[in-house]
């Protein structure tokens, strides 16, 4: 079967987009890197505190206006856009593939979810309406009007170029909002790809911006006044120390996503054969670079029997795990990011053998790369057995593909070992029992619950949960919750005397 | 060759239908008395391959298991592209049938690994199939008047 062709093609000179217009920035340039052989196919601004200072002025400026634009009207500018993603839903889908790596299925899938978000954020003339008490007292009348506050922030990661703005950013505008993204400097061309539909789209200039760069921006958008709130998804230092605490410290809005370690909790009775493949897509796709990718399985009871036919059907089935460039239909695994990313992976199994995990499938050597391509980013899947919960492995995000396994006697135990970890992003079992799962689902303390689900993504009219160390903020992306979080309450008392 | 992805069985899907279409042309071109049910036949691929690209853009999602979803063995399913030359209209019939029988093991085949993955896609490879099963009741309602 061929290789896609490569929508990139030469170097794009990515520029930012404010007030309506592609401008180029002042900062320093870094290549984008794709990460499958290593060739330069954009250029990315890192751009000053001057510009996203510009791009704030001009959402500010362009907040009245759209603020007074019927949400109906908004909602036609969201359906356009709608059209135009699904129009170039393809192309979109391999951009991602070839700045990030992720294979053909799951950049579909990135731009299917991300669209999504766009579809939800339509429904706004209903999903806007507030609510209403006539009578609160003789002759007086009570309602509450949910208003759009004015300029948000929105920080991306890498992991999800597409997808993850779209959880804020169609419902920050379809309020009435106005924002400023950031997109991961590493993967900048979806953004920018969504911000020439956008303009296509015919929102009017300033609505919708996209400033790229690193630190400089981020602080920018911190610091900023006229900032009024920030969604942010990445790692967990970050968002713990750097987003949430700046965001209080300057009354801003925040929803910051930090990292996970999650679990999937295995019991005697699951269906293996459904299953396993769940478990290769939770802990392999997108090579594991997801905060919600399972990263330690735990099987819980003490049939031998069963654990050595689990064993050996994880194993075998990764093994055959196709390898190689994502926009090779055939490939199941990309690449990594970066070299860096694949460091770090390698040093956290590294740190699993010294603490005494046993390694029974070696991703480090033990894999065959589809193609001729460079080995910098490639990984192949790890398995590791005789893994303890106070391990390295468990307690800090490997965002690689690894699977660590621990044993345990009961589902008490494994709960326990879910609810210890520092963070509580997703975990999931797999169960063919009704009160199993519901015990599970009550007792453990995770803002995602799967239950023979793998991957325990909110689809967007739920929220994308989180607790604990994974998230810092009370209101979440997508749905009700993000409607929620980019309007004021405005409450009216009235009366007429 | 082994297809577990569903980028790839979605490929080989259109594929099939693109060389069913171009074998039922060829028919046309050879057997003037039926040309109108054979270009139907071919009109129909497209209208399947529109309906299996739809379903797939519709549900993919990264959160299913989009790469681990089938274990499809493409050489069951491959025929001949071109009705062969020193064929008679009856064989050639057959040769259609055959490769009908093919396809609707393929679709069928193809449902029933990903149904528990990938929503609309097996359902739309039934709906597909049982087509394939309708013309392949009219290819033999044409064999018995031949």
């Amino acid at each position: 079967m061929a290789i896609l062709e490569e929508p990139i093609k030469g170097i794009v000179e990515v520029k930012n987009y404010i007030d309506g217009e592609w401008v180029e920035s002042e900062g320093e340039i870094q290549d984008v890197v794709n990460p499958v052989n290593g060739e330069v196919i954009a250029r990315v601004p890192i751009s000053t505190k001057e510009e996203i200072d510009t791009a704030v002025e001009a959402a500010k400026a362009a907040f009245p206006d759209w603020r007074r634009t019927p949400p109906v009207a908004r909602a036609r500018c969201l359906f356009r856009l709608k059209e135009l993603l699904e129009a170039n839903f393809e192309e979109l889908s391999r951009v991602q593939t070839q700045e990030h790596g992720k294979t053909i299925d799951e950049s579909r899938g990135e731009t299917r979810r991300g669209i999504e978000n766009v579809e939800v954020a339509c429904g706004i003339p209903t999903l806007m309406q507030g609510y209403n008490s006539e009578d609160i007292a003789s002759g007086i009348d009570e309602y509450l009007i949910p208003t759009p506050l004015g300029v948000f922030g929105i920080i991306g990661p890498f992991n999800f170029p597409f997808m993850i703005p779209l959880w804020s950013a169609p419902y920050a505008v379809a309020t009435g909002n106005c924002i400023v993204i950031k997109p991961s400097s590493e993967v900048p061309l979806s953004q920018m790809k969504i911000a020439e539909l956008v303009d296509e789209a015919g929102f009017p200039p300033g609505v919708w911006n996209v400033v790229n760069g690193g630190r400089t921006v981020v602080n920018g958008m911190l610091d900023h006044p006229d900032i009024e709130g920030i969604t942010f998804v990445g790692s967990t230092p970050t968002a713990k120390d750097v987003i949430y605490p700046r965001c209080g410290a300057t009354g801003k809005r925040v929803i910051a996503q930090g990292g996970a370690s999650n679990f999937m909790v295995i019991m005697p009775d699951c269906n293996l054969r459904a299953t396993i493949p769940a478990l290769m897509t939770s802990f392999f796709g997108n090579a594991g670079q997801r905060c919600l990718a399972g990263q330690n399985a735990i099987v819980v009871g003490d049939d031998d029997r069963f654990y050595k036919e689990f064993i050996s059907g994880v194993v075998d089935t990764t093994k055959k795990i196709v390898i190689g460039n994502g926009l090779d239909e055939e490939v199941q695994m990309g690449p990594v990011r970066d070299a860096e990313k694949k460091k770090k992976i390698l040093s956290y199994i590294s740190s699993g053998i010294k603490e005494g995990a046993k390694i029974i499938l070696d991703g480090r050597s033990d894999f065959k790369i589809k193609g001729d391509y460079p080995d910098t980013c490639f990984l192949g899947a790890t398995i590791m057995e005789n893994v303890k919960p106070e391990m390295k492995i468990v307690t800090e995000e490997i965002f690689g593909p690894t699977m660590g396994i621990i044993r345990v006697k009961t589902l008490d135990e494994a709960i326990k070992i879910c609810d210890d970890n520092p963070f509580h992003n997703a975990d999931a079992i797999f169960t063919s029992s009704g009160r199993t799962a519901r015990e599970f689902k009550y007792r453990v303390k995770s803002g995602n619950v799967g239950i023979n689900v793998g991957i325990v993504a909110p689809m967007a009219f739920f929220p994308f949960s989180g607790m604990r160390d994974s998230f810092f903020g009370i209101l979440h992306t997508q749905g009700k919750e993000a409607i929620r979080f980019f309007t004021e309450s405005k409450v009216v008392i009235e009366r007429w005397p | 060759m082994p297809l577990n992805t569903s980028a790839s069985v979605i490929s080989f899907a259109k594929q099939l239908e693109a060389d069913s279409a171009g074998f039922y042309e060829k028919m046309a071109e050879r057997y003037p008395k039926a040309a109108e049910l054979f270009l139907t036949f071919s009109k129909e691929n497209n209208k399947y391959t529109t309906m299996i690209q739809r379903a797939y853009y519709g549900v993919i999602t990264d959160a299913i298991e989009g790469c681990f979803a089938f274990s499809v063995e493409t050489d069951k399913y491959t025929f001949e592209r071109e009705p062969a030359k020193e064929l008679g209209h009856t064989n050639a019939l057959n040769q259609a049938i055959d490769m009908e029988q093919k396809l609707i093991s393929f679709y069928t085949d193809a449902a029933e690994q990903s149904k528990a993955f990938m929503a609309d896609v097996p359902r739309t490879f039934l709906i597909v199939a049982k087509k394939r099963k309708d013309r392949e009741d009219k290819l033999r309602t044409l064999l018995e008047e031949t």
